[in-house]
């Protein structure tokens, strides 16, 4: 069997990948986990259901968004900027952490997650919300419900999301500028 | 050629692919197509005995701290034979063996309830629940290499039991000719509600590693084949008669028929079965049982131990009964639950007199005065009032469950550095509950400080020889006696991660190893530092009595002994800084005498290695013969626990009761929550923030498989292999109150009771609650789970 | 469903109501003189298997799909119906006298669905798609009477219809009415077997099916010349169902059976507002009724289903190479596959399936970019859900893939636009 490849040049984490000869077809978590090495992003249902497996995306006109790996092909973050878990926290030139990034010492303070298989998605999505509201705040009385909005798509067996949805609530709201006063 | 397999789902071949791109593209023409597979002649599924089956009959004596007429605790419980696949009971006789025996008091109890007493009430009902996939969101996986040059194999697996894969490994691998020198055994963190217990994966994986060429092989299922071959809820049909009288609300007689489909595959489904079977009394005094309960073979997927393990299905089945017996003897459902619930030094169902203060009647009460239970009935009518087509319930519904299997073994070993930072390593393995941080935290009591480093799911314990054999749960108590005069002998090695036994069992050994370490090293060293002062008070302090204060130290009118000073003046006297401990518990703890560096020490343990400080002199050294420079130390005496208890199938039991508030919609037939209330009682906790995530994940799936959550046993079941979460609906956010739900935990009972297991039993009582709730809610008892939105609507049409 | 796009055309209304002025004048005085408010509560006591009749019949002429608004009480209404002119509330059916119908006679019951007259003797707008209950038999009327009387009444007030002037004059129905009113309407397909006569009366009747899939005239009204061959009121066009329009795309009674049984059928799956026609209506049919309903739609004499023609070599050449077919691999393969089969019972095959064999590549296009939400089906059935693509393609890379997909599996021409999606967006 002969596999066709293409080549793919991609963004991880603020360093370049590529380009590299990827087999047509496979999608990007696969690429993650085989070829450059990065197997903190988890494969859950590989259907695009529990979201596990996000990347975040960053987009050109400075907006983030989530995007399941276990259904989308390589092909699609040609060209392309994205951030896995393993680009979260802060590191120095080594790669050695430096510090945890607020969602994720907000996890870590709260105890919010078990076993810890959905935490990369839980991390990713949450930081995409932060920086959303960043760019357009939310009235104080509506952060429970934005929280809620932005999870209910990750699927925890373990948490029953509570501590989850509490430490991104808490942090939102200890973080000036996300929120505004009024509705 | 080939035999019929013998499940659904069953695997038939492993593939090994050499390099990934050609393995996940193979693997897109392979799965779902059925042509893959050629198929002989049709034979239909195997028929075969049950796995097996039991009895346990009660007959209580004149009040319930009364001696028992009949019971298991006593007599046994009764075994039959099997006739045409069914089980045959023994023929009853009043004198015959204790089987006819018990088969004669299993009669006059089906007697009486056939033609009761008038002022009695008699309900039969029926109760099912569904067969489910414990669906822990890391699918099972399993690598090796084996090294041909070097004969060894070794194994990268998660499961929640260690010590059964490289037991299950080595004896495989002994029956084969590839020749095999050491197996090295990689248990990492991972999580599986039973579905990682009792599972083939790491043997799938490790018959792959031989295969492999030496190269290293990952065996890894995606959803669709976790579905597919991993291990399942055991499906319950649950045949209940209780009768009570009507003036007093009091239970008079409980009989019940159990079955438990354990699909295709011997597991664990008799010992799931018997729990299930001997925890449906729940927190109730019945005067007099018999309940019988098989487990069936059948070509369902072979289930597991997953989370709840048999007492969540008879328990929901117990506490749908409950509500609905109240609402016939027109009483409160939380009153008539206080009228009949087993208060301390009452006997159990098996006849025994579970250990401990009974807490059930305190969380009782708590339930009956909560806000969400008095002000039900007027909620109800002002919120159906103002919302049209809308139906608000509350339900309410207690359980307790044993924590713990009845033959709980684990090794920990306790060592401190002459800084004083302290490393732990322990058998337990780490399945996501918290195990780690709770065993870290446990060093505190007698170290004053979590641990600094750990080392769970150790597997080789090179300082701590213990040797076993025979099985705890039948074993003899002759052979046992016999056994046990060897001082290495322990009736069982090291238990899984399951059952909720971290935090009570896992901790004990960790207590013990630090105490072993306080008593003969730390309160030593303090005692020397005190000089003429310490002297003194060593005459007036029990060692036992000295407190921590802020990581040091501290005996009234002494000076405070920061950890790190201790730990360096240990280290230099040559006391004890290490000690490893084996412990085994059958619903008491095994203890044993020994000598310590000089002194008599008796502990609650079988076996105790001790690791001396560097300044210990030459004679010790001597001593210290294994590879870490541990001493092993023979046991002088030693005391098991009796085998009878086996019979007792109580010991440790926690107590949750929970309400749920909800709202039923007609038109969709959906059921939301809007915040549910838990009281839970579990001893001194050893870390609130993991006791309340518990409770918060094991109540999520409660939920799930109370509304959501539902596989069909068969053909269109999950072994077709196109199972995922599109059809299997996990509880999300939305489902579970998650802004609203709120716990109360029962203070400890004093400082000095253990921590008690919980995971488990968190999410049982909010299954019968919701159902109950639906009940007030819509007027109909729903006694199939799980409650689904078409289902309601049937009922409402 | 019906309702959302009849009450669109509303517009020329007026224009009929100068022309049949003044006959309609002398029938509103009539109605309103026989209508009547108030009045006695009816206590109807139907016997359990009328009842039971009734609520299948209501089942088949999916009266819960208005009847019932999102998060409402069941039958208690408030669905809104958009217009152009305002919007129209779907009214509470449930016996409650003040607010549901308690008060309705079966013979006031009957006449709304026959001659679209309300109790007080009020025109209903054709939103309520009497045109096609029109053809119902006075005993399946009374039926359905008899299971909606005994329904928990439900406290909801109708929300007043919020047409603006002159669409807010009810009398303007009549004239319309009296141009486009029939007794019943035309049959679609060759056939005389019972079954056939009991598929025209479930799809034209019960069913109404025409009410989407036949397009509509000027004044809102179904051009019965051109029945069921399609039409696109809302985003999601109705197909062509005629039998030549059916076997086109492949498919065959068995086909139907599947789909309007359980909503999925090897042609695909049913998605926008069929979804619930299907959740609420045809799923609950009978195996002898859905059978009847393929029977008709395809006639006595079913014509064969067209094969997938083989792909234009040069154009699936073209599309196999080009960006299309990269989209396709980035984006919808991780589901559909590359062979395109899909998922058996979570992604449904885009080979061959009957939205690619549309030659109006709309659906095909809204569905790439809005997606398709998750879709459960009974029987344990349910399509994961589909995510849109808009903020992932181009215009062009969009109209790529759609010719790709047309090409490969479709056995349609590659013509798409980037216009054509560009209008869609
Ligand atoms: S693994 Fe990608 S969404 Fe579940
Ligand atoms: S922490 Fe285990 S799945 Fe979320």
């Amino acid at each position: 069997m002969i596999l066709q490849t293409r080549p793919l040049t991609v963004t991880i984490n603020g360093r370049r990948y590529g380009p590299i000869d990827v087999p047509e077809g496979l999608m990007m978590i696969d690429v993650l986990h085989e070829m450059l090495g990065l197997t903190g992003s988890r494969l859950g249902c590989g259907i695009g259901i529990c979201h596990a497996c996000v990347v975040i995306w960053d987009r050109d006109d400075q907006t983030s968004e989530e995007v399941q790996t276990c259904i989308t092909g390589a092909g699609f973050f040609d060209g392309k900027r994205i951030r896995t878990v393993e680009g979260i926290a802060r590191r120095n030139d080594k790669g050695e952490i430096l510090a945890l990034s607020p969602v994720q010492q907000a996890f870590l303070d709260q105890f919010s997650f078990q076993c810890g298989y959905c935490t990369p998605g839980f991390v990713n999505a949450a930081t995409v919300l932060i920086e959303r509201l960043k760019r357009a705040p939310v009235p104080r009385g509506q952060v429970e419900a934005t929280v809620a909005a932005a999870l209910e798509k990750h699927i925890c067996r373990c948490t029953g999301y509570v501590r989850y949805y509490q430490a991104v609530r808490d942090l939102i709201l200890a973080t000036p500028g996300l929120t505004r006063d009024a509705a | 050629e080939g035999k019929t397999a013998a499940y659904l789902g069953q695997a038939v071949a492993i593939l090994i692919y050499r390099d990934f791109a050609r393995f996940r593209f193979a693997k897109e023409k392979l799965q779902f197509n059925d042509a893959v597979i050629r198929y002989g002649a049709v034979t239909g599924p195997l028929q075969r005995d049950p796995w097996g089956s039991s009895r346990f009959v009660r007959v209580g004596g004149p009040t319930p701290y009364d001696d028992d007429v009949f019971s298991c605790l006593k007599q046994g419980p009764v075994s039959p034979s099997y006739d045409k696949h069914e089980p045959v009971w023994p023929k009853p006789a009043r004198d015959g063996d204790l089987g006819a025996q018990g088969m004669y008091h299993a009669d006059t109890i089906q007697y009486e309830l056939a033609h009761p007493p008038a002022e009695w009430l008699v309900l039969t009902r029926n109760y099912a629940t569904q067969s489910g996939d414990t669906a822990a969101l890391e699918p099972d996986n399993a690598n090796g290499w084996y090294d041909a040059d070097e004969q060894e194999l070794h194994l990268v697996v998660p499961t929640q039991s260690p010590q059964e894969v490289a037991e299950g490994a080595a004896a495989i691998l002994q029956r084969s000719r590839i020749g095999m020198k050491r197996l090295f055994l990689h248990p990492c963190f991972t999580v599986g509600y039973g579905s990682k217990d009792h599972c083939t994966m790491p043997y799938y994986g490790l018959l792959a590693a031989v295969y492999g060429d030496g190269r290293p092989v990952r065996l890894a299922n995606d959803r669709f084949d976790q579905f597919q071959s991993g291990l399942k809820r055991h499906q319950f049909s649950m045949g209940y008669t209780v009768a009570v009288e009507r003036r007093t609300g009091l239970l008079q007689s409980f009989r019940a028929e159990i079955v438990a489909n354990g699909g295709g595959r011997a597991n664990c489904s008799v010992a799931l079965t018997l729990v299930g079977a001997t925890s449906a009394q729940s927190v109730y005094y019945f005067p007099k049982n018999d309940v019988a309960a098989t487990a069936i073979a059948s070509r369902a997927i072979d289930s597991g131990a997953a989370r709840g393990y048999g007492a969540l299905e008879t328990l929901t089945a117990t506490e749908l009964m409950m509500d609905e017996i109240a609402g016939e003897l027109g009483l409160d459902a939380i009153e008539f639950r206080l009228r009949n619930v087993l208060k301390t030094g009452m006997r159990s169902a098996q006849g025994a007199v579970p250990l401990g203060t009974q807490r059930a009647e305190t969380v009782l009460e708590q339930a009956r005065d909560h806000a969400l239970w008095t002000g039900r009935a007027s909620r109800k009518q002002v919120y159906d009032a103002g919302h049209p087509g809308k139906y608000y319930g509350v339900g309410f519904a207690c359980i307790q469950r044993r924590f713990g299997t009845g033959a709980e073994a684990s090794l920990a070993k306790v060592e401190l550095a002459p800084d004083g930072r302290i490393a732990l390593s322990h058998s337990g393995t780490e399945i996501g509950t918290g195990t780690s941080s709770g065993q870290a935290i446990a060093c505190a009591r007698w170290l004053g400080r979590p641990a600094d480093a750990l080392d769970m799911a150790v597997t080789e314990w090179p300082d701590l020889p213990v040797e076993t054999s025979g099985d705890p749960h039948s074993i003899s108590q002759a052979e046992q006696d016999r056994l046990a005069k060897n001082p290495r002998w322990s009736p069982a090695y090291a238990s899984a991660s399951s059952a909720s036994n971290s935090s009570y069992y896992f901790s004990h050994v960790t207590r013990e190893a630090a105490r072993v370490v306080y008593l003969h090293g730390l309160w030593p060293a303090a005692l020397a530092m005190w000089g003429r002062d310490g002297r003194e008070a060593a005459r007036e302090v029990k060692p036992e009595d000295a407190r921590w204060r802020d990581g040091a130290l501290a005996v009234e009118g002494l000076e405070l002994l920061p950890l790190a000073r201790l730990a360096q003046e240990a280290h230099a006297r040559g006391l004890v800084v290490g000690a490893a401990v084996h412990a085994f518990n059958r619903w008491q703890w095994a203890e044993a005498d020994f000598v310590v560096d000089g002194a008599s020490a008796r502990a609650a343990v079988d076996a105790l290695s001790v690791r001396y400080g560097g300044g210990a002199g030459a004679a010790k050294e001597a001593l210290s013969t294994t590879p870490n420079r541990y001493q092993v130390l023979d046991r002088r005496t030693v005391s098991f626990p009796p085998t009878q208890n086996n019979n007792a199938m109580v010991g440790y039991n926690t107590v949750v009761g929970t309400l749920a508030e909800m709202v039923v919609d007609a038109a969709s037939g959906k059921v939301t929550l809007l915040s549910h209330h838990t009281i839970l009682e579990c001893g001194n906790m050893l870390a609130p923030e993991l006791v309340s995530s518990q409770i918060q994940g094991a109540t999520a799936t409660g939920i799930g498989l109370t509304l959501h959550e539902w596989l069909p046993l068969y053909e269109d079941g999950p072994g077709n292999g196109t199972w995922n979460f599109n059809r299997y609906h996990l509880p999300r956010g939305s489902d579970v109150a998650v802004w609203t739900q709120t716990a109360d935990v029962l203070p400890p009972l004093s400082d000095r009771e253990p921590p008690k297991g919980m995971a488990e039993v968190a999410g049982i009582p909010i299954m019968a609650a919701i159902v109950n709730g639906v009940a007030h809610a819509i007027g109909h008892r729903f006694r199939t789970l799980p409650v689904t939105p078409e289902r309601i609507l049937e009922v409402l049409a | 469903m019906t309702v959302r796009r009849t009450g669109l055309r509303v517009v020329i209304i007026a224009a009929v109501v100068l022309i049949v002025g003044i006959a309609a004048a002398a029938l509103a005085m009539r109605n309103l003189w026989s209508g009547r408010t108030g009045g006695p509560v009816q206590a109807v006591n139907a016997p359990a298997d009328v009842v039971a009749r009734g609520k299948y019949l209501s089942e088949a002429a999916d009266c819960a799909a208005c009847h019932t608004a999102p998060g409402g009480a069941p039958f208690a209404g408030g669905l809104p119906m958009q217009s152009g002119f305002g919007t129209i509330y779907a009214t509470n059916i449930t016996p409650d006298p003040d607010d549901g119908i308690g008060r309705w006679s079966a013979e006031d019951f009957w006449r709304a669905l026959h001659d679209g007259v309300r109790r007080d003797g009020a025109q209903l707008y054709p939103a309520m798609p009497y045109t096609s209950y029109r053809g119902m038999t006075r005993a399946d009327a009374d039926a359905i009477y008899a299971y909606v009387m005994q329904l928990r009444p439900m406290k909801v007030a109708n929300r007043r219809t919020e047409l603006n002037f002159p669409f807010n004059i009810r009398l303007g129905m009549l004239g319309w009415n009296m141009l486009f009113l029939h007794d019943s309407l035309p049959a679609v397909s060759d056939g005389r077997t019972p079954a056939w006569q009991r598929g025209r009366y479930l799809v034209n009747v019960l069913g109404h099916c025409g009410e989407c899939h036949t397009p509509r005239g000027i004044v809102g009204e179904m051009k019965l010349s051109r029945s069921l061959i399609g039409f696109a009121l809302g985003r999601v066009a109705a197909p062509d169902i005629t039998p030549a329009g059916l076997a086109s795309r492949g498919w065959t009674a068995a086909g139907l059976r599947a789909y309007l049984g359980r909503g999925l059928a090897r042609q695909g799956s049913a998605f926008g507002d069929m979804h619930p026609v299907i959740m609420l209506s045809t799923r609950n049919l009978t195996a002898e009724d859905l059978n009847a309903v393929a029977i008709y739609l395809l006639g006595d004499n079913p014509p064969p289903p067209a094969p997938l023609p083989p792909p234009d070599a040069t154009e699936s050449a073209e599309a196999a190479s080009g960006a299309g077919r990269m989209s396709y691999v980035a984006l919808c393969a991780g589901c559909h596959g590359l062979d395109g089969n899909g998922v058996p019972n979570t992604v449904v095959a885009v080979r061959n399936n009957s939205t690619l064999r549309l030659a109006d590549p709309r659906n095909l296009i809204v569905a790439m970019l809005d997606g398709i939400g998750a879709q459960n089906f009974s029987h344990r059935a349910s399509m994961q859900a589909m995510p849109g693509f808009s903020d992932k393609l181009s215009d062009a890379e969009a109209a790529a893939l759609a010719n790709y997909l047309r090409v490969t599996w479709g056995g349609q021409k590659g013509d798409v636009a980037a216009s054509v999606v560009r209008a869609l967006r």
